[in-house]
Order: structure tokens, then C-alpha cells, then sequence
């Protein structure tokens, strides 16, 4: 295989990888904000799970689920510093819920056709 | 900090004015964070060698705030596709358009060749650019408005399976023009053959026409040329699809033909025309601008010809493809 090839073969796994993962972040970021998070810790928790995430993708999908009535926040100062504190909504609770269940769903069809 | 606050207001400049604060806050807190872990783990201060990777790897301040806005476009995905097509008809139909006024005023007008020769012929194609310029500047709109209005219509999802026009096969040959085809050769082999080759003087409306003594061998090419169109229609007639034998038929017919009808342009077939009442030296000149135009006119048989070419090319490329493409 040649050097172009390649890399273009890195980038279309790149590419593909990341579209993967970009569908299953909404799920992470709500499993994970059962525990309240402000975002710098919310992404360190995620990244601690094999699940990073910069802050350019992070913040505006928290304000898309806050938009949507899946999160609730709060600014609290801790440790003499304004952060913002996210948590899930019982709405948030119930689609993480559903959600969780078409995972595993989705996860069992990929096992079978496997 | 100098560079966090720089790329703060940089990206603050691009963020919708209501949400400005509360997003650089939020974004100003993570970024101080990460510094902060970094100082701790080195126990000093950063230098602005080592925050500007960090920076960098947050992403350019346009568009981190780009992220914070919802996607939006002039002209979405469902009727994007028409768009395009619309556009790509249109730039072709100007082209083809302006390629045909400039060939008859270059044709026709002496004076305009004269006026625009070699590469100043290039600058008669900014009306071309013109048109495509107006015609993306007022489509584009049209286009960004019809989508706002059909995304809440549904309109495009108004559709009938049944309604969707039939599938075209592109090697079917028509019967219909088939029949008319023959009948055409047909007809035009009659008087073909009712000429007398020999025959080169001719009388109509008092007038005397007299052909160049090359004007025979023309007429045997023409019936040649319709003599050999005939096992072509009868072929197509029998089976109407077309085949590599019956594409390369046509493709050979197309150049023999072509050929033979530029030859006659060029050819000054109308050598003296005489009449009672036509003075010697009208007549003269009379044969000489006929010669003159038919002459001129050859530039549309090689146009026409080189159109007609391409079609029979690609349509012998689509009968008979290159062996790689059809092996295994």
C-alpha cells in the first residue's frame, strides 16, 4: 500500500470514527451528568472513560440538552471562581432511560450481524 | 492570560449578541482550569509558548463560536440538487446561445471579424459571465426563499411514485424516427436520381444556372451517402436497439457526411448565372456572394458536425465499453 493511500485510508477511518463517536455523545454526556458536573470536570470525567471531548463540541451540545429540557444548570462560585453546574432533568432521566435501551438494542443488531 | 483574553474577545466577536456572556464565561472558566492543572503540574506559571498550544487545540475563535450557533444554509439539501441543475442549464444554454449569435455575426459581418480578431474574441464572451452572474444572483434568493417555504409545506414530500417519469434507455432506437429516417433518404435518393449527374445547367424563373463541372462527383457521393444510410434504417428498423455494429455505422455515416457537405460548401459550386433581364456584372457578383456564403456557412457544418460527432461517439463508447471496464 502506498503512503497517499494509505493515508487516505487513516482519514476515512478517521472520519468514520469520529461520526461513530459524535452519535454516541449526547448518550455519554447524559449518563454521565447523573452526578452534577461543571464542564471542565464533566469533560475530564468523560475523557477518564475513553470518551474525549473538546470544548468546542462539549459546550454547545450542553446548551443543546439544556435547549431541549434534558439538563438543568446552575452557576455556583467554587473555589472563588463562577462555574456553570450541570444535571440531568427528570425529562433528561427518562430519555437517558430510552436511550440507554435502544443502545443496547442497536449494540445486540451490530452482534448479530457481526 | 494575555492570550486567553485575546482568544476570549476574538471569539466573543463571533457569538450572537444574547448568548456573547454566558458562553465566554463558561468557555474562559474551562480554559483557566486546564491552565491551572498544567501550572500545578509544573509549579509555575505558564509561558505563552505553552497556552498557545492549548488555544490552538480548542480550535480558531470563528469557529468555536461557529459551533455555539445552529447550522444553517441559503439552500438546503432537498432542493439544493435542483438548484444546481437549474444553474449548470442555464451557464450551458448562455453559452450555447452567445457561441451561436457570435458564429452568424462572424459569419454575416465582415466588419465585426475584422473588429475582433485572434484573443479579442474572448473578451465577446463577458455577456456570457454577465448572464451567469445574474443568473446566480437572482436564482440564489429565489432558491434560499422556495426552501424556507417548502421546509414548512412539506411540499417536496408531496410525491407519487407513479407520477415519476418512465426510465429512459439511451440505446433504444425510436421506430417512428426510423420510419421517418427512410422516408426522408428515400425521397431524397428519388431526386437524387432524377438529376441528371452530367446535367449542369439549370433554368428556373427565366433564369440560367450553371454548376462548376465538379458538381457530378458530388451528386454520385450523395447517393452514395444515401445508398448506404438505407441498410443502416433497415438495420435499426429490424432491431431497435443500438450495437457496436450499428453505432460504428452511424459514426462512419456521420463523417462521410459531414465531410461531404463541407466539401460542397467550399466547393463554389454555382459557377455563372444568366437572365434576360440580369445585367452580366450583377450576375457576377451575384455568383460570387452566393459562393462567398456558402463558403462561410462551413464553419456551422463543422460545428453541427463536431455536435453530432460527440453524440456518436458516446453513444458507441456506451455500446461497446472498454474491455477493463467489462472483464470480470
Amino acid at each position: 500500500m502506498s503512503p497517499s493511500t494509505e493515508t487516505q485510508s487513516d482519514d476515512r477511518f478517521e472520519n468514520l470514527r469520529q461520526e461513530l463517536r459524535r452519535g454516541s455523545l449526547p448518550l455519554a454526556v447524559l449518563a454521565a451528568l447523573r452526578t452534577e458536573h461543571y464542564g471542565y470536570t464533566l469533560r475530564k470525567t468523560l475523557a477518564d472513560h475513553g470518551m474525549a471531548i473538546d470544548e468546542g463540541t462539549l459546550y454547545p451540545l450542553l446548551r443543546r440538552l439544556e435547549t431541549q429540557g434534558l439538563l438543568v444548570s446552575q452557576w455556583r462560585e467554587e473555589e472563588r471562581r463562577n462555574k456553570r453546574f450541570y444535571r440531568l432533568s427528570p425529562d433528561g432521566r427518562l430519555i437517558l432511560k430510552q436511550l440507554l435501551i435502544e443502545w443496547k438494542s442497536i449494540h445486540t443488531s451490530l452482534e448479530d450481524i457481526f | 492570560m494575555a492570550l486567553v483574553d485575546r482568544y476570549l474577545h476574538a471569539v466573543k466577536f463571533w457569538l450572537p449578541r444574547n448568548q456573547k456572556d454566558d458562553i465566554i464565561a463558561e468557555l474562559s472558566e474551562d480554559l483557566r482550569s486546564q491552565l491551572e492543572e498544567k501550572e500545578s503540574e509544573l509549579g509555575r506559571k505558564l509561558t505563552d509558548d505553552e497556552v498557545e498550544p492549548i488555544l490552538k487545540r480548542c480550535g480558531s475563535p470563528m469557529a468555536v463560536a461557529g459551533r455555539h450557533m445552529p447550522q444553517r444554509s441559503l439552500i438546503g439539501p432537498t432542493l439544493f440538487p435542483i438548484y444546481r441543475v437549474i444553474i449548470r442549464s442555464l451557464i450551458l444554454y448562455f453559452l450555447l446561445l452567445l457561441l451561436l449569435l457570435w458564429l452568424g455575426i462572424a459569419i454575416f459581418s465582415p466588419d465585426f471579424r475584422a473588429d475582433h480578431p485572434g484573443a479579442a474574441l474572448f473578451a465577446s464572451l463577458e455577456p456570457w459571465w454577465l448572464a451567469c452572474t445574474y443568473s446566480l444572483f437572482f436564482n440564489t434568493p429565489v432558491f434560499g426563499l422556495l426552501d424556507r417555504s417548502q421546509a414548512r409545506s412539506h411540499l417536496v414530500n408531496n410525491w407519487n411514485p407513479r407520477a415519476l417519469p418512465a426510465e429512459r434507455d439511451p440505446n433504444h432506437i425510436s421506430r417512428g424516427g426510423t420510419i421517418f429516417e427512410l422516408t426522408f433518404i428515400v425521397a431524397t435518393m428519388a431526386i437524387l436520381v432524377q438529376i441528371d449527374a452530367c446535367h449542369r445547367v439549370f433554368h428556373f424563373f427565366g433564369v440560367t444556372a450553371t454548376l462548376a463541372p465538379h458538381w457530378p462527383y458530388f451528386i454520385w457521393a450523395l447517393i452514395a451517402l444515401n445508398g448506404l444510410s438505407i441498410p443502416l434504417a433497415c438495420l435499426n428498423l429490424s432491431q431497435p436497439r443500438w450495437t457496436r455494429l450499428s453505432a460504428s455505422f452511424r459514426l462512419g455515416l456521420d463523417v462521410y457526411g459531414s465531410g461531404l457537405v463541407y466539401l460542397l460548401c467550399r466547393a463554389s459550386l454555382l459557377q455563372s448565372l444568366s437572365g434576360n433581364d440580369v445585367p452580366h456584372t450583377e450576375a457576377a457578383r451575384l455568383v460570387n456572394s452566393i459562393n462567398c456564403w456558402t463558403a462561410s456557412s462551413a464553419i456551422w457544418v463543422v460545428v453541427i458536425g463536431a455536435i453530432v460527432l460527440v453524440f456518436d461517439v458516446r453513444r458507441l463508447l456506451r455500446v461497446a465499453p472498454v474491455s477493463s471496464s467489462t472483464a470480470g
